[in-house]
């Protein structure tokens, strides 16, 4: 059991207390109406798919790598779903398991790509990223496709006490992922060589295979939000994905997953992923512009970069100097 | 025997020169684009803003072929552009600066950002990936913000004198002796070519761009050969950031305005270039003149594609599988040049 005092240091924790004053301090300002059971419904709509593109960010930079291509494989898989429906008047679930399918096999590519080339999966996926743009576009071209059955957005709608139901299945995902990464032993395998993989790979570790494995997983995760996406927005068109790229960087470095890997932080996550949706609620809310809270956003998250490094930096010149009292 | 061995070897380097191949490549893919489509060899709507994007492209690839040279990224290559381009802009038009002051202030301006970045790298030990990624993030909120602040239309849409010259001149408005140049040479190709020379003669002459290579190829090696890793580090990024403004501004040139949507289409251009001219992602090898032969060769296949009438999403496909694809090529290349190394050892 960990002490308290311990638990007040976390990420995690500053996180929550930042979340909630937040909250509160938005709620009081805008006279009650971020209380009103519509704002509550849209503010978690829309912080659905923060969390799904966090986490699956989150995974690969658990190994060690990085997706640029999170917003392209979502547009194209969501294009993918729309399309079937509409166009090929296939039944609902076929076209939502094609589409998480498609997703989770961009990712198995992904991964395939870096495994076999032996390249940094910076740029592989920046030359998947180019690639899907383009598949998406020559799908959906530059309409906008809404005329799928209104089963899929009626799931959209569904909600319990004000909270929609995707929303519902974010969170669901976040717990089976916590759970995963507390307990499979693959999913150990794969923090470990996102930590070291020379350590890993003379444990009996297969590099590689954790590489791929991460890829797919993000890719399937991807895929969940696409499903997300379909569901709670009214049409698929190009744009799709095409802002998701900052946030699904941004929740996981602020709640403390680092670049090195070997690090996850499921509820960190989802936490900074409900701090940036304040930010855009209190964006709107004092009408300011849009490029203030990328700004904001790319501030935060090169403070956090700074300030881990300063703390990580600090506590390692403190064992240094037990160390040297030890030697004494 | 011994010069026939000499022969398979200088022959297996020619094959496998980088440059040789992109030439061959360029020169192929021009050809049969011309024959497919003679409309491709219009000099006034094709040639002639093919060689002028790729003078500014470039550009853009040589700044980022100066951070992966130390085995860095760059990611905000686009977003200093812009910032560069906007102090330009703003000078310009607030402070009715000349043409080449406020080229020198915007380039100014993008050496600083860049220096800020590597000093935030060095300092904080950060990946490089992440630290020019919030850059990124950060300077494109703020450029917006500015351009929104300072201007009704979002942009500064002051001509400075010669500016037009930049974009539109060519090698006809030089006569000597009553003969004038092609009209399909632009003249922005000049400083472009200018820029190459410079950073060839760095990479290949002087002991700055030797130390910056080693501090590519091996950071600890270059740290206890007593090259300061930390300055050279800051140095290259300060040279991206005045490279990619330099761009930033030309393209503002060649656009007619200086606006915040510069820089947004320039991340990949910016690698296909140099990673064509067999420049390593890990750092320690670059390929200068390749860069150029590269970033010409994406544009001809752009150009052609377009001139065929091809759309907007196929080109994406095709330019995203030119990137993977040189990216396997660099690793074909690299077992072919063994297996001859491998026979000569033997």
């Amino acid at each position: 059991m960990k002490s308290l005092a311990k638990r007040v240091r976390t990420t995690e924790f500053s996180l929550t207390v930042l979340f909630v004053v937040g909250f509160v301090a938005l709620a009081a300002t805008s006279g009650g109406v971020m209380l009103s059971g519509q704002s509550i419904r849209s503010f978690l709509t829309y912080l659905a798919i923060p969390i799904l593109i966090g986490l699956a960010q989150m995974v690969v930079l658990a190994v060690g790598q990085l997706n640029l291509a999170v917003g392209a494989m979502g547009g194209a898989a969501a294009a993918v779903m729309a399309q079937m429906m509409v166009v090929w008047d296939a039944p609902i679930w076929v076209a939502l398991l094609s589409g998480f399918l498609a997703a989770t096999l961009m990712g198995a590519v992904n991964g395939l790509l870096v495994v076999t080339t032996g390249l940094n999966g910076f740029i592989i996926t920046l030359g998947t990223l180019t690639i899907l743009e383009g598949v998406q576009f020559a799908l959906v071209r530059s309409f906008t496709i809404d005329g799928y059955p209104d089963a899929v957005k009626d799931f959209g709608k569904i909600e319990y006490f004000n909270i929609p139901s995707v929303f519902m299945v974010a969170v669901v995902t976040a717990v089976i992922l916590a759970w995963f990464f507390r307990t499979n032993v693959v999913a150990r395998k794969i923090l470990a060589t996102g930590a070291n993989p020379l350590a890993a790979r003379l444990s009996g570790v297969s590099n590689p295979l954790s590489v791929f494995l991460a890829h797919t997983l993000s890719g399937a995760l991807i895929g969940i939000a696409a499903i997300v996406t379909i569901t709670s927005l009214g049409g698929i068109n190009r744009s799709i994905g095409g802002d998701w790229l900052l946030s699904s960087f941004a929740a996981p470095i602020i709640a403390g997953v680092l670049m090195s890997g070997g690090v996850v932080a499921v509820y960190g996550t989802v936490m900074a992923a409900g701090v940036i949706r304040l930010v855009d609620i209190a964006r709107a809310q004092y009408s300011l512009d849009p490029s203030v809270v990328n700004f904001t956003i790319g501030t935060v998250v090169l403070s956090t970069v700074a300030l881990s490094e300063w703390r990580r930096r600090r506590s390692e010149i403190r064992r240094q100097k037990y160390v040297e009292v030890d030697s004494e | 025997m011994v010069t026939q061995e000499k022969l398979a070897a200088r022959f297996g380097h020619l094959a496998t020169d980088q440059r040789m191949i992109l030439a061959v490549l360029v020169i192929a893919v021009f050809l049969a684009f011309a024959i497919r489509t003679p409309a491709f060899l219009n000099g006034q709507f094709v040639i002639f803003p093919l060689i002028r994007d790729t003078a500014v492209i470039t550009i853009v690839g040589l700044a980022q072929l100066v951070t992966l040279s130390i085995g860095h990224l760059n990611l905000a290559v686009g977003r200093m552009a812009a910032v560069s381009a906007m102090v330009a802009g703003f000078t310009y038009e607030r402070m009715g600066f000349g043409l080449f002051a406020g080229l020198i202030a915007g380039v100014l301006a993008g050496a600083l950002v860049g220096m800020v970045t590597g000093y935030i790298i060095v300092k904080s030990q950060v990946n490089a990936f992440i630290v020019t990624l919030a850059m990124d993030f950060a300077l494109l909120g703020l450029v917006t913000f500015t351009y929104i602040s300072l201007t009704d239309a979002a942009a500064f849409t002051v001509k400075p004198e010669g500016m037009d010259f930049i974009r539109a001149g060519s090698l006809a408005d030089f006569c000597v002796f009553g003969w004038c140049g092609p009209s399909v040479i632009p003249v922005i190709i000049f400083p472009a070519l200018a820029v190459v020379a410079l950073i060839s003669f760095l990479y290949y002459r002087t002991r700055l761009g030797r130390e910056l290579l080693v501090t590519g190829v091996n950071l600890r090696a270059a740290r206890l050969s007593g090259i300061p890793v930390n300055t050279r580090i800051i140095q290259a990024h300060t040279l991206s950031g005045a490279l990619a403004g330099l761009a930033g501004i030309f393209l503002a040139y060649v656009n007619g305005s200086f606006s915040a949507a510069i820089g947004n289409e320039l991340l990949l251009p910016s690698f296909l270039g140099p990673i064509l001219a067999g420049t390593l992602l890990t750092g320690g090898v670059v390929g200068v003149f390749g860069t150029m032969l590269g970033t010409l060769l994406t544009l001809v296949i752009r150009q052609g594609l377009l001139v065929q009438g091809i759309g907007l999403e196929t080109l994406n496909i095709a330019l995203g599988v030119i990137l993977l694809l040189a990216l396997s090529a660099n690793k074909i290349r690299t077992s072919i040049t063994g297996l001859f190394r491998r026979k000569a050892v033997e």
